[in-house]
């Protein structure tokens, strides 16, 4: 279905379902007041005949078969409309109702009996038949004709009364309809734009503030998250392209001066070959790191989480790296009681190359002469590994952005590095549903130094650790 | 440069088990130039074939394999008996397949791209598997190493280590001869699976090095270019 022809058919089944909304109001009304009015009529048919049958059997017996049989009072005239004396076995002996009616009972109680004549069509009658004090048994009846005249009134007032309100119920509907699918058809438009590429256009949104327009405020803001995604998305993408060109473009420059100057002299070939490879390998480095990442953020190595303890990490660490920040006249130092009992639920290899990446971060951005500290610490129901330098520190403007891939600030674009490990360390941690937070190693230092720290969930004792047999089958 | 490999190891045999033809056509030329014999099969039921027909060395198994995939060929060749040292090569991003190839029986690891020299000396490693003996005492040279008194001599000449430093040397000192990489000695000494954004195995060697080899000495511990290191034996 064609966008106009959804909008025209929906402009259509709008305001047809508020008439027929409101036609079976109307029905339903006139069903309501027709039950009203029929249940006050028999009560008062009833009342009526009770009353007729206490006066006539108030009279003496001749006088009422003579009231009877000539109809005689206004009453029987009017509100009566057949009448008629029987003997106690049901024998005609004076008035119009020559025949027991069927089914009828001397019970002095109101039947309602339907009568067929020899000709015509079954009509109803409310019946009263009672015993008189001599014996015989008066029946009178009145027929409910009023009701029907009652019902034909309604009937007809009804009718007359459905046009304007269905008219006005289709013009109402339109207006409504025509105004809520106005809206929905700029925001069709809207979007329609969108799709064929116009990511910076919204949908409109007016000072209504109802269900649509708050639904439309939503997808804005869902609009807006992904076109920021998809500006992370091209940056990263250019990123890649950039980290991966200059190295490229220095092999192709190498390989072909190499070239050239091969037959003059034999050394230079594998000097241009050995450069080419190194650049080569750091293409790879940069791939692979992302690769890695992509499988880390897809979570699939939870499968081999264990218990690992990050005291013994930091231990390992401390003693990797121990080396490299005395070569750089670094002091690398733990700091702090150690805490043997804290453990992660986790990946004790990615948890290692967090660390690492944490620490040889640190050691890269700080002076001779400074310091970097691991820090383990449990607070509340968090667990904070903390490493913290006296280097320059991370302004907060830069903070969010050092955690992005491929950030590197000004300041550091002569530090090598792939750009990719702190973004590596925030993929490993997310899977291990824990946060890295960056602030100052002493606030209000000169330098203030960064700190960086993981902060964990306290793991529940009852986390499973499993390993994934299932690995092999997959293969 | 260095050559490889040394006299014993000529014309060891090895199969090559790789579905891609030029990565196979690569390896198996290297490896022939080095002197090796090399047998290549295309696919994982064709290698298992050799596997069982013919004796081998050494094996190379790509991970992804047509028809019969690296890990189960594995898993049936150990099944019947095959004991051969197996090198498991594969793609790029698979993290958990370190754990899964040793576990199905693979003895040592590769992930691709990787460095001819690498594969090289892992393969010289599987062939030379450093004898798990009983003994006490290391020799290399002029180098004793005590592993009960955890003391290190150079002619007669006490060296002191640091706890990781005599690790290091250990390894080195049950490999003599041999080039050991960076990552061989990262995931052995260390037990790491990570490459280092910073040149971390160097800086330890470099530290070890000047504990070991005076300046006056003849150096033991040399860096072959762009492959890695070797504890020299001295004639």
């Amino acid at each position: 279905m064609s966008l106009t022809d959804h909008w025209r058919t929906s402009g259509f089944r709008f305001p047809l379902g508020v008439a027929l909304a409101v036609v079976a109001a109307l029905i339903l009304q006139f069903f309501l007041v027709y039950a009203q009015i029929s249940d006050l009529d028999y009560r008062r048919s009833e009342a009526i005949l009770l009353r007729e049958a206490a006066l006539l059997a108030a009279m003496p017996a001749a006088h009422r078969d003579y009231v009877i049989a000539r109809r005689a009072t206004d009453d029987l005239r009017v509100v009566v409309n057949t009448a008629g004396v029987f003997t106690a076995d049901h024998h005609h002996v004076a008035g119009e109702m020559k025949g027991w009616p069927a089914g009828l009972v001397a019970d002095g109680k109101i039947h309602r009996l339907v009568v067929t004549p020899e000709e015509g069509v079954p009509y109803r009658l409310d019946f009263l038949a009672e015993v008189m004090p001599d014996g015989e048994i008066l029946v009178l009846a009145r027929s409910l004709h009023l009701l029907a005249e009652h019902k034909l009134i309604l009937r007809r007032a009804s009718l007359i009364a459905a046009v304007p309100v269905l008219l006005f119920a289709l013009i109402a509907g339109f207006w409504l309809s025509r105004r809520a699918l106005g809206r929905v058809q700029a925001m069709y438009e809207a979007i329609d734009r969108i799709m064929a590429g116009d990511i910076h256009e919204r949908l409109p949104t007016g000072h209504n503030r109802d269900a649509l327009e708050g639904m439309a405020a939503s997808v804005n803001r869902m609009l807006d998250r992904l076109e920021q995604l998809m500006r992370d998305m091209r940056e990263v993408g250019n990123d890649i392209a950039h980290d991966l060109r200059t190295p490229l473009a220095r092999v192709r420059a190498g390989l072909d001066r190499a070239l050239t100057h091969s037959e003059e002299n034999g050394t230079f070939l594998r000097d241009a070959v050995d450069r080419a490879i190194l650049d080569l390998d750091q293409c790879f480095t940069v791939i692979t790191a992302l690769l890695r990442m992509a499988e880390i953020d897809n979570g699939r190595r939870r499968d081999a989480f264990g218990s690992v303890s990050l005291d013994e990490i930091i231990g390992d660490i401390l003693d990797l790296y121990e080396p490299i920040a005395e070569a750089g006249g670094i002091l690398l130092e733990r700091v702090g009681p150690e805490n043997p009992d804290l453990s992660v639920h986790g990946d004790r290899d990615l948890l290692i190359e967090a660390l690492a990446n944490l620490v040889d971060n640190a050691i890269k951005f700080t002076p001779e002469g400074g310091v970097v500290s691991v820090s383990l610490a449990r607070k509340g129901a968090q667990i904070e590994l903390k490493v913290s330098d006296t280097g320059p520190g991370i302004v907060p403007e830069e903070r969010g952005a050092v955690l992005g891939r491929f950030y590197r600030s000004d300041k550091s674009r002569h530090i090598p590095g792939s750009g990719l490990g702190l973004s590596l360390v925030v993929s490993i941690l997310r899977l291990h549903n824990a946060r890295l937070d960056v602030s100052d190693a002493v606030a209000g230092g000169d330098p203030p130094g960064a700190a960086f720290t993981a902060i964990f969930p306290v793991s529940s004792p009852s986390g499973v650790q499993t390993r994934g047999n299932s690995i092999r089958l997959q293969a | 440069m260095m050559s490889f490999p040394s006299p014993e190891d000529m014309r060891s045999r090895l199969l090559l088990v790789e579905d891609d033809a030029g990565i196979a056509t690569e390896i198996s030329e290297e490896l022939r130039s080095r002197g090796f014999d090399v047998t290549v099969a295309s696919s994982g039921d064709a290698g298992l074939k050799c596997a069982l027909e013919d004796s081998f060395s050494v094996m190379i198994i790509d991970r992804m394999l047509p028809v019969l995939d690296g890990l189960s060929l594995i898993e049936t060749m150990r099944g019947q008996g095959v004991k051969v040292p197996v090198l498991v090569l594969s793609a790029l991003s698979a993290v958990d397949d370190r754990v899964s190839g040793l576990k199905a029986g693979g003895d040592d690891y590769l992930t691709k791209p990787f460095a001819m020299e690498e594969l090289i000396a892992r393969i010289e490693a599987l062939l030379r598997r450093p004898v798990d003996t009983r003994e006490t005492v290391l020799r290399v040279g002029p180098l004793i190493m005590d592993l009960i008194e955890r003391t290190v001599t150079r002619d007669g000449r006490e060296v002191e280590l640091l706890p990781r430093e005599f690790r290091l040397l250990e390894y080195l000192m049950r490999r003599p001869g041999q080039v050991l990489t960076r990552n061989m000695l990262l995931e052995d000494v260390w037990n790491y699976r990570f490459v280092p954004q910073t040149n971390l195995v160097d800086v330890h060697i470099g530290k070890l090095r000047r504990k070991v080899d005076a300046p006056e000495d003849e150096p033991l511990i040399c860096s072959i270019r762009g492959v890695g290191f070797m504890l020299r034996v001295s004639d």
